[in-house]
């Protein structure tokens, strides 16, 4: 079961595409400062894990989906305990971008079954709001480099080991698994109206 | 499962390798036994590939050097400790099995199962992180009291930070800590044992009558019947190499 939410206020930020989910994260910081509310904002990779992992040259060394997926896990989980909780202890608005949404989607588009993805974060607290980032260029796969977002770093490291496979032909799948995967009745595009919801 | 991937377990079933699995607590002396039977099985004409836990190249620098600043929580170890053997298993033990080497894993699910939840962690969710889980033909659990493990570790040097569980226990003294880590760790691979029908190995017996019993188990060994148990793992690590849609 997922720990109850904090006092603060978690707004999960997902998306496919990294500079995507970063440019909706800012504009969602501006429209907060707007209103004279600062929010934190807990990022991928926070832990350095596939930093290092790009650093070291060690992502050609052939991961599978599931394993890029427990490094995402443990890459939460460290958000999680230095960034997120402390911020919603503190009674703070947290942005988590990416967050679960982001590693169910890939886990759909990558094959992995939906309840393994999700029995493995029920460690990560729900969060109060989810907002989808606008995406762009559907057509186009992923362009941007390895360490813009966590997506962008599997396709990498997916296509790296495996010459044969065009990685381009997971966006859409996961595009429509991000859709499912956001609870309506929580999600929001940004815009305005997203203040009202998250301000408490 | 794809048509292609039953027939491809179908056809390797006879001709793939015995996939052997040594756990037990530190100290029990699953080197010397490993050791000793790659050497019988060299005899026996067997091609021997060794599987190490410092296998997974690509993970396990990025647990060392965590573990090297006392960085790690429980629940980070155990994932980064699943990622680690989910590759060493995909890059290291199954593609020798496939082979047909006869493939000693010195420390396997086991291990990593019973110390996670020795550290305090939920036994659903541990299973969970390592799914879809793979059985060994063979797995031995090497027993050895709490206490002859502490002797035979802290002889040589103190446990290290992560081996004595201290970020569990909480004890600042090594040696005490890793004697309580064990006395719990030990209940736990003894349950996992009876539940998942592994063999023991007394490891306090001498060194010969222990080889001797682990001939005994690796000469009475069958293979698993992947397609059966193993399927997902497997077929997993397979589907891999094969682009998304392709070979229906």
């Amino acid at each position: 079961m997922r720990p109850k939410p904090r006092p603060g206020v978690l707004v999960a930020c997902d998306g496919t595409r990294g500079p995507d989910v970063r440019d909706d994260v800012l504009r969602l910081l501006r429209s907060l400062r707007g209103q004279d509310v600062s929010g934190a904002v807990s990022r991928w990779d926070a832990s350095g894990l596939f930093e290092e992992l790009q650093v070291a040259k060690r992502r050609r060394r052939r991961l599978s989906p599931r394993t890029l997926l427990l490094l995402y896990a443990a890459d939460l989980a460290f958000r999680v305990r230095w960034e997120i909780e402390p911020g919603l202890a503190q009674g703070r608005i947290v942005v988590a971008a990416p967050y679960i949404a982001t590693a169910v989607a890939f886990g759909a588009a990558a094959g992995l079954p939906r309840r393994w993805v999700d029995d493995v974060l029920r460690f990560a607290p729900t969060p109060a709001v989810s907002v989808c980032a606008r995406e762009r260029k559907k057509a186009s796969g992923w362009t941007a480099k390895p360490l813009s977002g966590f997506v962008e770093f599997c396709v990498a490291t997916l296509e790296a080991g495996n010459p044969d496979l065009d990685a381009r032909v997971y966006r859409l799948p996961m595009i429509k698994a991000l859709d499912a995967a956001v609870s309506r009745r929580h999600a929001f595009r940004i815009d305005r109206q997203i203040v009202r919801r998250i301000v408490p | 499962m794809k048509a292609w991937l039953r027939r491809t377990l179908r056809v390797h079933a006879q001709t793939r390798g015995l996939l052997i699995a040594l756990d037990g607590l530190d100290g029990a002396g699953k080197t010397t036994q490993r050791r000793l039977l790659k050497t019988w099985l060299l005899q026996h004409g067997h091609r021997v590939h060794i599987s190490k836990p410092t296998a997974s190249r690509a993970i396990r620098p990025l647990l060392k050097a965590r573990q090297h600043i006392h960085a790690l929580n429980a629940q980070e170890f155990c994932l980064l400790g699943a990622a680690d053997f989910r590759h060493r298993l995909e890059t290291d033990i199954l593609p020798a099995v496939w082979e047909g080497e006869t493939v000693i894993a010195d420390g396997f699910l086991l291990s990593d199962i019973a110390r996670a939840t020795s550290r305090g962690l939920d036994l659903d969710w541990v299973l969970e992180v390592y799914a879809p889980l793979i059985w060994p033909d063979l797995s031995m659990y090497f027993a050895v009291s709490p206490d002859t493990s502490t002797t035979r570790i802290a002889a040589s040097r103190a446990p290290s930070f992560y081996q004595a569980a201290q970020d569990a226990t909480h004890i600042a003294d090594p040696v005490a800590s890793y004697k309580q880590f064990v006395t719990r760790a030990r209940r736990e691979y003894e349950a996992f044992a009876r539940i998942f029908d592994v063999a023991t190995v007394n490891a306090e017996a001498p060194i010969y009558q222990q080889h001797l019993r682990v001939r005994k188990l690796v000469q009475r060994a069958t293979r698993r019947d992947w397609a059966d148990k193993n399927a997902d793992a497997v077929c997993e690590w397979l589907a891999l190499a094969a682009p998304p849609g392709g070979r229906s």
